[in-house]
């Protein structure tokens, strides 16, 4: 008897979908449905910008819908009067700074936390986590005691250090992700071809982190400049302080410059815009890395 | 690979020394002096003195004016100056009361002094007043009001000015629609419905909102009632039947008088709206004066609070501004000097007439800018007048600030929406109120 075995049912292997139908898709779609709401959005989003700039340059009194007869007396005033200047010389410092001490220190923590194993590891990840609920506010009167003993009120070493406490938590868990993602393999292989540990990251891990670190470093400057409360408490000499409080002591209790305002508030906008225009690129890959593991 | 490590090595090195030097040159600041529990010193009348303005920003140019001509008269006296954002001025004043670090003069309204005082920072200044130049050269009615807004009779700032709810009125539309000045509530109301055409986009009035709507509503709403005194005996007044009338009159002018977006109303955006569009009327103070004469001169003026048809006035009390001096002060004979000096003749009247509001010292309130500027003018004169009747509010309550901003000022959106009536939003302010004033006198 012969048995006819029936050929084996070939798998079924679904077709990958074709980038190029789902374009085409997209391409058929008329302009419209696509550029309206984009349009309508950006309405929404730059209309508040094109007010801030009417404020701005437009003459102080005027109430023309149009920055025109062009001004730059609100600028000159903030930047010459009110002492912008200097408070945009702080920030600086304070952001530079911050960012710098966050990086590195978040950059070794988080190395730590992706390739070693020790005691207590999962406790301390969650008290990084919990760290995160803490608001400001509620830690000024300690954390202004204890810059008291180190004598360093009206010192922008305070800010400087507070803003990178406060940032170090989520900078350290966001960098331990983005270390989990470099394979273990490529550091052996490094240190089978004679590097030691450091050398190891240095050359072969640091690298690779570049989108991750630049995504820590700009959270902590953005945040180290916009940043008021600490600024406002620790730091009591005019030549000291920052932007975020130079733009809070343009509105009186009962009065307020808009124009005046409305040009300190881009004098303190420029350098964070400027910032993510060049980053934008790696930020995005920065964080869509770190979200794939934690 | 060798090099490679030593490389490493240098580089971890030279950023950890990088760092310590940031933070070394950084760090030198000072440890500031002086918590609420310090008791300080009269010092030796020389030497420097730090004074935290609580108004910083918009009057640093004129204290700074004021310190210039101080310090050349007291050579030996260097004042440190601080502009302190108004907003934050009270969060800075308690982190320094509880962590250290006080000024030796702070500015200080009757608005907050009660909550300074009672946290024991301040001095109380009666025996230091009554030996001074300055005896007999203040307003009374301001002395009063620092003297009850610190809660135990004794007086804690020396005032320098104070302010005045104003109601200021575009000349130009209230001529082209032939209608008199809103002098009288009733001409107020005529006016809001005369001028308002909401096709055009044009209103009567703009009603505030938002934060700080709670004052404005309370002027509003004494000032139609005609009642005047905030206690019947241990219980407020706020929630007496024709305060509730007053109060819903005025809440009804909303979206039918008003723009629609005065629910978010504060002082900035209720101001900016008036000086920017075609609007009638608005409720503020003294403050935004210059404000309106950048934007709208020659087309507004600025008269106090409108009367009843019988010509009295009533009106909330409005926050006096001061000068405490801090007892944790190291310096103290040194620190009065500079508050005498700012409360004097020529550097009050310097001062109020660059910030357009009352002064305290009583010759520089007959000087010429003052009868030159009507609403000061108008102002002062209803400060001082008979006719006018002032209902103090309590801001020697702990709790005043909260219960009149953040625990409130909600309800009353919810009020202006609708969600809630003025009966219900008056009685629950009332409770917290009476449940304050009681909580207070059990300690005092």
């Amino acid at each position: 008897m012969i048995t006819e075995i029936a050929p084996a049912a070939e798998p079924v292997v679904s077709e990958p979908a074709r980038p190029g139908k789902r374009r085409r898709a997209w391409d058929e779609a008329p302009r419209w449905q696509i550029y309206l709401p984009l349009g309508i959005y950006l309405l929404f989003t730059l209309i508040p910008f094109y007010w801030i700039l009417l404020f701005a340059l437009r003459p102080a009194g005027s109430t023309s819908l149009v920055p025109w007869p062009v001004t730059f007396d609100h600028f000159r005033k903030v930047w010459t009067e009110r002492s912008f200047g200097t408070y945009f010389t702080n920030s600086v410092y304070v952001g530079v700074s911050t960012l710098v001490l966050t990086t590195v220190v978040a950059l070794a923590g988080g190395y730590a936390l992706a390739r070693f194993d020790f005691r207590l590891k999962r406790g301390f990840m969650l008290a990084l986590l919990c760290s995160q609920f803490v608001p400001g506010a509620l830690l000024l009167v300690p954390l202004f005691q204890i810059f008291a003993r180190l004598q360093m009120i009206n010192s922008l070493g305070s800010v400087i250090i507070a803003e990178t406490v406060f940032q170090l938590p989520l900078s350290m868990i966001l960098i331990s992700g983005f270390i989990r993602n470099v394979p273990y393999s490529l550091e052996e292989a490094a240190w089978v071809d004679g590097c030691n540990r450091l050398t190891a990251f240095r050359i072969v891990v640091l690298p690779l982190l570049r989108p991750g670190l630049i995504a820590v470093g700009s959270f902590a400057f953005v945040h180290a400049w916009n940043h008021f409360l600490f600024a406002l408490m620790f730091l009591s000499d005019q030549s000291k302080q920052t932007i975020p409080v130079g733009l809070n002591t343009l509105m009186s209790s009962d009065s307020v410059d808009l124009g005046a305002l409305a040009a300190g508030g881009i004098i303190a906008a420029v350098p964070v815009v400027i910032v993510f225009a060049f980053i934008q690129k790696w930020l995005i890959t920065g964080f869509s890395a770190g979200a794939v593991k934690g | 690979m060798k090099s490679s490590n030593r490389r490493s090595r240098r580089a971890a090195v030279a950023v950890a020394l990088g760092s310590v030097l940031a933070l070394t040159a950084t760090a030198c600041g000072d440890s500031g002096s002086g918590s609420a529990g310090d008791k300080g010193s009269e010092g030796s009348g020389k030497g420097t003195i730090t004074f935290w303005d609580n108004n910083g920003g918009v009057r640093t140019d004129v204290w700074k004016e004021i310190i210039a001509d101080f310090e050349k008269q007291n050579p030996d006296i260097k004042v440190k100056y601080v502009g302190v954002p108004a907003a934050s001025v009270q969060s800075k004043y308690d982190t320094a009361i509880q962590g250290g670090g006080l000024p030796d003069v702070g500015g200080v309204g009757t608005a907050m002094l009660a909550e300074i005082a009672a946290q024991g920072a301040l001095e109380p200044l009666d025996s230091r007043l009554a030996k001074s130049s300055l005896n007999g050269r203040l307003n009374e009615k301001f002395l009063d009001s620092v003297k009850s807004a610190g809660g135990d009779g004794k007086t804690y700032s020396v005032p320098t000015s104070a302010n005045n709810g104003t109601l200021w009125y575009r000349t130009d539309l209230f001529s082209a629609a032939k209608l008199d000045p809103p002098t009288t509530w009733t001409k107020f109301y005529a006016a809001a419905g005369e001028l308002t055409d909401q096709a055009k986009n044009r209103f009567g009035y703009t009603i505030r909102g938002g934060e700080g709507s709670i004052a404005q509503a309370l002027d509003a709403m004494y000032g139609q009632s005609g009642i005047t005194s905030f206690w019947n005996g241990d219980k407020t007044t706020v929630n007496d039947p024709e305060n509730v009338a007053a109060l819903e009159k005025y809440v009804g002018l909303y979206k039918k008088d008003t723009p629609s977006a005065d629910v978010n109303n504060d002082f900035t955006k209720m101001v900016a709206q008036w000086d920017s569009g075609t609007i009638g009327m608005l409720s503020h103070n003294l403050g935004s004066y210059a404000d309106h004469e950048k934007a709208l001169s020659g087309k507004f003026k600025g008269i106090p609070n409108p009367t009843l048809d019988d010509g009295t006035r009533v009106q909330v009390s409005n926050p006096v501004d001061g000068l405490g001096l801090f007892k944790s002060g190291k310096n103290k004979s040194a620190a009065w000097k500079f508050i005498e000096f700012a409360a004097s003749h020529e550097a009050n009247s310097k001062w109020n007439e660059s910030a357009g509001q009352v002064p305290a010292n009583n010759e520089a309130a007959q000087d010429a800018w003052v009868q030159a500027s009507e609403p000061t003018k108008l102002a002062a004169e209803a400060l001082n007048g008979a006719s006018t009747k002032i209902v103090q509010l309590p801001y020697y309550l702990p709790d005043w600030n909260t219960i009149s901003k953040a625990d409130n000022e909600p309800n009353f959106q919810k009020v202006l929406l609708g969600k809630m009536t003025a009966k219900e939003f008056l009685d629950t302010l009332a409770d917290q109120i009476d449940k304050a004033q009681a909580d207070w006198k059990k300690h005092h």
